[in-house]
């Protein structure tokens, strides 16, 4: 009864901050200013500036890592439990598990997957953890001859069902025989779609794989229902903020300071650029190469764009490119500058890494 | 991209921390092998395994400054070997139990199968024209049909059946049937029937085919030797299924169930009736469906608890916290067994694995050691007892060794008879669907024990002596009961109860209390008495039935009814006052029971929503550092992201973007709050000084911290960034933790 009371004060505090949040926003005085008041430095600046950010509580968070690690030996005896590792709490866990795996999982093979990275293609997953366990079992001693004998070297040509067939054996009896899947953000952008999950669920349940994954979403937990928690990744939860930086999981996104608040994701170019035409894709495709060429200059001047863009036949008049620039300024896929010489320059606002990916999803 | 993860899998870091320089390198490969397992070391056993622990581990659980690292490992495999041991037993009855309560349901399904199969046949025979052809067109409506079971489960979360399907499987193929399991995700718009007869033929010709077709399975079935049984296909889950493919599947299988002979199992959570609007009305017309009940989760919850918590050597139990939280986290979170399941197993590793003495109790608690194990595990205790209190380690001795033995002897005896009280109570409360792990919540407070007991919990009560067995029948109970509490409730029913079940119920307690004379022969006096009242009362009534009108001798015999019926219940509560002792008031009770309820919930159920946010509202909590201490005021010393969070909850749900990099910019150049108090009075006045170059480089500092805390904010999915509607403002996500 008391739990019960408990539960509808938080479930009503809840309500009532968030109106009473509502409320102030509506009612109070609404601030007028703009983001474009502020002083905003460059981008380039910005980016160089954050790589150069001094780390504050440095002996702490040290600290910190180092107390999680006399929890090592009790983290690995839950994994050969049958457990499926999840961790969560602030701060980037990236350091964290591939420090745990590096230190106490040297008995098992593992497998790191990026979860962060925009797109991560599942099957290429399960079959480079398929081929980490036919290698496995190649060489482990007591392997029954009768399983090696049903043993199909895993490839590309076989479905993802037997591929995880493969991965579910089981082929050896004995217990403690697995490969260990570290996921930094199971939660992440990549990974974040029904069917993947349902795919990495299929991957914990088999009995020669673990999980140990971390989260970093507050609302996480919604990826899963009750069977992918309670019988396939059977999660054992482990609080553990580091307060670390996000330095890779935060590489794609975009800053908010940058261009008075141009937020264009690479993602969301990619889509742009994919709904518009082969032409106006290769004049894009010109520009960005040319930035990533060099990458110190403000931008790329119009007249040797324009000037590229012919020889390759790709606009045949001033007019044309203009249009594909317009396209290209409505969407907010590139800027104008002024370089030193007072020449107009056409800058995409994405990081060299954003710049490449987004050039192979156009490929 | 398979390149680069090969090329990425021929540069293994085995074995050794990973520097900074690796990690660039591989942090943008969508995967990479980290490190191998050799082949010699796969082979060894892992406990040897020596994880360099850092001094400053402070929550390492049973850790001392004992030098011999040999010793702790031996500790960690005989622990794993323990779990290993208690939680084979646990699996093994959850499963037996669950099998015995299926069984009934099972045979009724096999026999129902054999009829089928042979009005299946009787088609055959009189249609081998049909059969003949490679694709038998089958002609009439009678003989396409399609014989299906309907097994009810009554359970919206399927998955705990998924297991019942399994075994039912199992359980045809022992008796000879051809059986296949198909999930209800093979049942998909995406994969088409393609996916289904796919999974078919994976299943039966145990190889992959690549052009699945019917044919395939129809001469696959011809050539098998025993292709005079049926071809069982079990769905397990109808209402997850793609209605259009499930139709499409059932109108193929239809066309060819004279060539071969299928029957369907297909397992349904809410009504049959769901049938008509999942499946189209032709398939459906093709369809004979048979209806089968399975038990449902309150029985097998029942039946699980009764079987591990209650009968099963205590080689590991809960504390009346844990149940209650177990319970709780039962109801509140779907009431399914697996997840309870999945608790009791979490509690079970915590224990094992953290309990000093937990993992030398198998040994003691079986008395099935031998000489030199036992010699082990001896010392496994005096080393254990000397990490849990160092000033008792020169007296741990043999003696005391011996008193520990005799300690969890008595435990296991008072544990043995607590159980059968409560085994009574439940038959008792049975009538009036009491649950099980309801009473048994109640039978486990040692508040309740001590409310009967003042002061004293080691010892078989004093209200024992008082209370000879003798006048069990009239005795008066001295324990207050709550009123709505499960125990009053079923020492209420039994006075309530029926002759006739109060006969089976003493039937019951018989069964039960078999093992304890003292208390058999009592139940067995109560059923005499019952009897003998009976007897007379029948001698009475054939001899005044002339006198005596059956009204009158109806209330006679319900009043000497009644008699019995209190004895039994003043027997029930005498019972409780001399046995009922929940385990946490035993001595040396934390060998096998596990308290720690917070330990628990925490890996259970992680909060990440609260504990993400609490975790930036109390960063100085929880990195323990001195300088940001002051709880109310926000210092520049404090994480960037912790500033920016506390600070955005002065603000509504909207963010001014502007004001919210103000107020961060004023925090982060105030070195103490002294000075922020005096910038925060005329911060204009304060910001126009910001000219010179040094500022300039701050303001750049600044600025991507800003922006580098906005990012980690959204990371955490705290923050939704601005729209083109509103550039000027940010929106929060979460309010309150």
């Amino acid at each position: 009864m008391a739990a019960d009371d408990v539960d509808e004060e938080e479930e009503f505090g809840f309500s009532r901050n968030y109106f009473l949040a509502k409320e102030s926003s509506g009612s109070g005085k609404k601030s007028t200013s703009k983001v474009s008041d502020i002083d905003v430095v460059d981008e380039q600046e910005l980016v160089a500036a954050m790589s150069e950010i001094k780390p504050k509580h440095e002996k702490e968070i040290a600290a910190l890592r180092d107390g999680y690690r006399g929890s090592y030996s009790q983290w690995v005896f839950e994994l050969r439990c049958g457990f499926g590792m999840l961790f969560y709490g602030f701060g980037s866990k990236k350091a964290l598990l591939e420090d745990f795996a590096s230190m106490a999982l040297t008995d098992y093979s593992v497998v790191v997957v990026n979860g962060y990275l925009p797109s991560i293609n599942t099957k290429q997953v399960v079959l480079g953890l398929a081929q980490v366990l036919w290698d496995l079992l190649k060489t482990k001693r007591k392997t029954p001859a009768a399983s090696v004998s049903k043993m199909k070297e895993p490839s590309g040509s076989q479905s993802l069902d037997e591929l995880i067939l493969f991965l579910n054996g089981p082929w050896v009896e004995e217990k403690d025989f697995f490969i260990c899947v570290v996921i930094h953000n199971i939660d992440g952008p990549g990974l974040r779609d029904s069917d993947t999950q349902q795919c990495l669920a299929r991957i914990a349940a088999c009995s020669h794989t673990r999980i140990i994954a971390s989260i970093d979403h507050v609302n996480a937990p919604l990826l899963w229902d009750k069977k992918m928690v309670d019988t396939q990744f059977n999660w054992y939860w482990h609080h553990t903020p580091t307060f670390e930086p996000y330095k890779y999981e935060g590489m794609f996104f975009p800053l908010i300071l940058a261009h008075g608040n141009t937020t264009q994701s690479a993602e969301t170019a990619t889509i742009v650029l994919q709904s518009l035409t082969p032409n106006a894709q290769s004049v894009f495709r010109v520009l960005a190469e040319h930035q990533m060429a060099h990458p110190n200059e403000e931008g790329m001047p119009i007249s040797s764009l324009y000037s590229t863009c012919r020889e390759r036949f790709l606009v045949s008049s001033q007019v044309t490119l203009n249009s594909h620039l317009t396209e290209f300024k409505d969407h907010e896929l590139v800027k104008m500058r002024k370089n030193s010489e007072g020449e107009d320059c056409l800058h995409i606002p994405l990081p060299t890494e954003a710049l490449e990916k987004l050039l192979k999803d156009i490929a | 991209m398979m390149k680069t993860a090969a090329a990425a899998a021929s540069v293994p870091s085995r074995g050794e921390p990973s520097s900074d320089q690796e990690n660039g390198d591989n942090s943008l490969q969508p995967f990479f092998i980290l490190h191998k397992a050799a082949s010699d070391k796969s082979d060894r056993k892992p406990s040897r395994r020596r994880i360099p622990s850092s001094p400053a581990s402070p929550n390492k659980p049973g850790k001392s400054g004992d030098d011999d690292s040999s010793g702790d490992h031996s500790h960690e495999h005989l622990r794993m070997e323990a779990f290993q041991h208690a939680w084979s037993d646990i699996e093994t009855t959850i499963k037996g139990v669950l099998q015995s309560i299926d069984s009934g349901t099972f045979e009724a399904i096999y026999s129902w199968i054999i009829e089928s199969f042979s009005i299946i046949r009787t088609h055959v025979s009189s249609g081998l024209s049909e059969i003949a052809q490679a694709f038998p067109a089958a002609v009439d409506s009678v003989s396409r049909r399609l014989f299906t079971g309907l097994v009810l489960t009554k359970n919206m979360e399927l998955f705990d059946d998924l297991r019942t399907f399994e075994q039912l499987g199992q359980f045809l193929r022992s008796h000879g049937c051809h059986v296949a399991n198909l999930s209800s995700m093979e049942f998909v718009a995406k994969n088409g029937i393609g996916g289904c007869i796919t999974s078919l033929l994976r299943q039966f010709l145990a190889t992959s085919v690549d052009a699945p077709d019917m044919i395939t399975l129809s001469s696959w079935y011809n050539d098998q030797v025993n292709n005079d049984t049926p071809i069982i296909l079990i769905i397990d889950d109808l209402e997850r299924c793609c209605g259009s493919v499930l139709s499409d599947f059932i109108l193929l299988l239809s066309e060819w169930v004279m060539k071969i002979p299928v029957i369907l199992i297909i397992g349904v959570a809410t009504t049959p009736d769901r049938l008509r609007s999942i499946i189209q009305c032709e398939a459906l017309q093709c369809l004979c469906p048979f209806k089968f009940n399975l038990g449902t989760v309150a029985e097998r919850m029942d039946a699980v608890v009764e079987a591990i918590l209650l009968k099963q050597t205590p080689g590991f139990f809960i504390s009346h916290k844990v149940a209650v939280f177990m319970r709780n986290h039962f109801v509140n979170h779907g009431g399914t067994l697996s997840s309870f399941i999945r608790a009791l197993k979490i509690a079970c590793v915590q224990h094992f694995s953290m309990e000093n003495f937990s993992f030398m109790l198998r040994g003691l608690i079986e008395e099935e050691i031998q000489g030199s194990k036992h010699g082990l595990l001896l010392k496994a205790i005096y080393n254990c007892a000397s990490n849990i209190s160092p000033c008792e380690r020169n007296k741990m001795d043999e003696e005391a060794v011996q008193k520990l033995v005799a300690e969890i002897a008595q435990l296991k005896r008072l544990h043995f008879l607590w159980s059968i009280v409560v085994l009574c109570l439940y038959e008792a409360g049975k009538c009036d669907e009491l649950r099980l792990l309801d009473l048994l919540c109640e039978a486990l407070d040692p508040e309740f024990y001590a409310s009967r007991v003042p002061g004293s919990f080691t010892q078989e009560t004093r209200y024992t002596k008082a209370s000879s067995p003798n006048d069990c029948f009239t005795h008066q109970h001295k324990f207050t009961m709550r009123k709505d509490g499960f125990i009053s409730q079923a020492m209420r029913k039994v006075r309530d109860l029926s002759e006739s079940h109060l006969l089976s119920l003493l039937k019951r307690w018989e069964r039960h209390t078999a093992d304890i004379s003292e208390i058999h022969e009592k139940v067995k006096e109560l059923q005499h008495m019952l009897k003998f009242e009976n007897y007379q009362q029948v001698k009475k009534d054939s001899m005044e039935i002339a006198k005596i009108r059956g009204l009158q001798s109806k209330s006679n015999l319900g009043r000497d009814m009644k008699r019995v019926n209190d004895k039994a219940s003043s027997f029930l509560a005498y019972l409780i006052e001399k046995y009922m002792q929940p385990i946490e008031c035993v001595p040396s009770h934390e060998i096998v029971c596990f308290k720690n309820v917070k330990k628990l919930q925490m890996a259970l159920v992680g909060d990440s929503r609260r504990r993400i946010q609490v975790d930036l509202l109390e960063s100085h909590k929880i990195l323990s550092c001195s300088c940001c201490r002051n709880d109310n005021i926000l210092l520049s010393s404090m994480h960037d992201t912790s500033i920016m969070y506390s600070s955005c909850q002065e603000h509504g749900d909207l963010i001014n973007l502007h004001d919210w990099y103000q107020s961060f910019k004023r925090i982060f150049l105030c070195p103490n709050s002294k000075r922020r108090h005096k910038l925060k009075q005329s911060p204009v006045s304060k910001k126009r000084k910001f000219v010179d170059d040094s500022e300039k480089l701050s303001e750049v500092v600044i600025q991507s911290r800003f922006c580098r805390g906005v990012t980690e904010l959204q990371i955490t999915g705290l923050l939704r960034m601005q729209s083109k509607r509103r550039p000027d403002f940010v929106q929060r996500v979460a309010f309150g933790l």
